[in-house]
């Protein structure tokens, strides 16, 4: 097991320092959502950094808000303890338009410029939408377009994402280095995935290995973490490194059923 | 006994298949295929959508049958649920939201992927179909190691041709490489155009109708690949193969885009073959057949007793399919949104008549498909046969039946 933790890290220092040849550190950014795939990928970036005494790229996280406490802490302390100085995102035009409460509507038209644009850009074309994490809207303005302003305005030109082969049947061709084609108010970059080649196995294998730190929620049961209200432990009170992460589904836990189903009609052109 | 596997194209139109007339080419895969096919040229889907079209096919059913749910009632029994009662793995892979788990379509599945977990983006708002191809690979070979080989029944659906019609530049060069678009006014026209049933300008519709057929273009090559597969698993020889679409697309041809609830033939003409790679030569059916025929084509095929709750008739062996006519029905909305106020829309077809009924409007139609393919000139007022045909539709016209 020490053995193969050292290669997949051996592996993503490799990916690390070839994204280094290709970018300047100014022109990378970090993401970071204090789960455990990021949490072990910026480990491993920041030891290159380290190592080759590279300035660390910035090291951002999106604020959806709908974020569990455990989470914010996490990161809060854990960047005190590696001094990072982390960059939250955050649309705050789009909390301002719901007073920052799930659940309250917001309306289209009380939305500034940039963020109507996007929803016109992505063919939504109601008159409002319910904030919250799940929502069609709601989501790409959180997320998305909080990631995009935020690339074009830095000039990034490059991100380290902390996607999983093993993760979806989707990912299972991924590539490390994808480049992501820009349009209308979405920024050309590409996007390095340098943990690509580990498992969820592997991933708790390293982190109890190397004593990497890992929010709590996962002790409690929680296998992977998204929104707080969409997220419940898979089993709970089992520690997600004792659950039976190989005949199981990692993302079970996640509501997936009813939102994602009417997000993908929508985007189909239904509804 | 061999396995089946049902092929589903969402969106695909019959037309655009080389095998049923078209010139251009766009399907060169499926139509090499023909000498070990049975091809069927009259085809009729129960419904013009997704929602109203997939009771036919997955459970020989149809849709208004226990009135306008939107989920897949327990009621409804899936072919997948018979299958595996009878001891046949049954595995299933596509990308539909409306075949998704939420709505009902997971019974009866030993394995069932459909793709609601995966991250999508606005332009290409399903998994496509290298990738649904890569997902079962994965599981057949797996399937295959394990050694303890019985039959299985497999079900692909891609989702390719559907729109936003957003193809790779490849596909658009094979149907006209002067068209010179970018991925953001493709997504445009869809916003713009598509969703809002736009069809005064003829050039943008040609246009849209040549992104559909690069589409079409494309989901050829995953059908291929698919058959790739097979073939270096060593299944493409024991396996009985069903290629179908739930139904077609529109192009003006009636006034709208997309897939509407209306009855012409654009929408609810699809295409149907059966593989067999130890067929000898090309076999063409010209018998009038429905796509509620499936699910009991597939039970036949198993050597299973006949389900009774199954609207359909097996295909084969064909002397003994019984000649009748086939009947659809839909909520004939019209435009993206379906309101709860829009009403069904019925179809009856037999030989070459086909009848419609809109209870919104309380309008009757009646077309002469061989003399009128295009379904322009509604004959109900002037053919003689019209009042024995809308006595056919009558009975299965929901609120007109008592009880």
């Amino acid at each position: 097991m020490k053995k193969r933790c050292a290669e997949l890290v051996e592996k993503s220092k490799g990916i690390v320092r070839e994204a280094f040849e290709k970018f300047k550190p100014s022109e990378i950014a970090i993401t970071w959502t204090g789960g455990k795939d990021s949490t072990t990928n910026l480990w491993i970036i920041r030891q290159v950094c380290l190592e080759d005494n590279i300035e660390l790229p910035q090291v951002i996280t999106i604020d959806e808000g709908d974020a569990f406490p455990e989470i914010t802490d996490f990161l809060i302390r854990t960047s005190k303890k590696w001094n990072i100085d982390l960059k939250w995102l955050i649309n705050f035009d789009v909390l301002k338009c719901c007073q920052s409460h799930l659940g309250n509507t917001v309306k289209v038209k009380d939305l500034n410029e940039r963020n109507q644009a996007e929803l016109k850009r992505i063919g939504f074309e109601e008159d409002s939408f319910t904030f919250e994490a799940e929502s069609y809207a709601g989501n790409h303005l959180m997320k998305t377009v909080a990631l995009n302003q935020f690339i074009e305005e830095n000039n990034i030109k490059a991100l380290f994402m902390a996607l999983r082969r093993d993760e979806q049947a989707a990912r299972k061709h991924d590539e490390y280095f994808t480049k992501k084609e820009g349009g209308y108010l979405m920024p050309d970059h590409t996007r390095i995935s340098s943990i690509l080649h580990f498992t969820e196995r592997d991933i708790w294998n390293n982190i109890k290995l190397y004593n990497i730190p890992y929010c709590p929620l996962y002790e409690i049961g929680y296998r992977s973490l998204g929104a707080r209200t969409t997220s419940n432990p898979m089993a709970v009170g089992v520690p997600a490194w004792e659950q039976d992460l190989e005949h199981t589904l990692e993302r079970a836990g996640r509501r997936q059923d009813k939102e994602k189903a009417m997000d993908r009609l929508r985007r189909l052109g239904y509804m | 006994m061999k396995n089946v596997i049902l092929l589903t194209v969402d969106a695909l139109r019959k037309d655009d298949l080389g095998c049923y007339g078209d010139r251009s080419g766009l399907t060169p895969f499926i139509d090499s295929l023909q000498n070990k096919c049975i091809r069927f040229t009259k085809v009729q889907s129960i419904g013009p959508y997704t929602q109203a079209s997939f009771p036919g096919i997955l459970t020989s059913s149809y849709y208004l049958e226990y009135g306008r749910q939107k989920k897949l009632l327990p009621k409804r029994i899936l072919i997948s649920e018979v299958l595996k009662k009878s001891g046949i793995v049954t595995a299933g892979f596509h990308s539909n939201p409306y075949l998704s788990d939420y709505f009902g379509w997971n019974r009866g599945w030993d394995i069932f992927y459909d793709s609601m977990d995966a991250d999508v983006n606005p332009e290409i708002p399903y998994i496509k179909g290298d990738e649904i191809n890569n997902k079962v690979d994965e599981w057949l070979s797996s399937y295959i190691k394990e050694g303890k080989y019985k039959p299985f029944f497999l079900w692909v659906h891609y989702m390719d041709i559907h729109e936003p019609y957003t193809p790779e530049r490849k596909y658009i060069n094979t149907v006209d490489s002067s068209i010179s678009i970018s991925q953001d006014e493709m997504f445009n026209l869809f916003k713009n155009v598509v969703l809002k049933r736009d069809v005064s300008n003829r050039k943008t519709v040609r246009l849209l109708k040549k992104l559909y057929d690069s589409h079409v273009r494309e989901a050829d090559d995953y059908i291929k690949e698919f058959f790739g597969i097979l073939e270096e698993l060593n299944l493409l020889k024991n396996s009985v193969i069903i290629i179908t679409s739930d139904h077609g697309d529109e192009f003006n041809e009636h006034g709208g885009l997309s897939h509407d609830g209306k009855m012409y033939s654009e929408l609810i003409d699809i295409p149907l073959l059966i593989y067999d790679y130890d067929r000898v030569k090309a076999e063409v059916c010209d018998t009038l057949v429905s796509n509620v025929d499936i699910s009991p084509t597939i039970i036949y095929l198993f050597g299973l007793e006949p389900v009774k709750d199954f609207e359909g008739c097996s295909l084969p062996p064909s002397e003994d399919y019984p000649k009748k006519g086939c009947f659809g029905e839909a909520i004939g909305k019209i435009g993206n949104k379906e309101k709860e106020t829009d009403k069904p829309v019925y179809f009856y077809r037999e030989n070459n008549l086909k009848v419609i009924y809109r209870e919104s409007g309380n309008i009757w139609e009646m077309y002469n498909l061989k003399e009128d393919p295009k379904e322009l000139n509604n004959i109900i007022d002037a053919s003689s046969m019209a009042e024995s045909m809308k006595k056919k539709l009558k009975p299965r016209i929901r609120r007109w039946i008592k009880g």
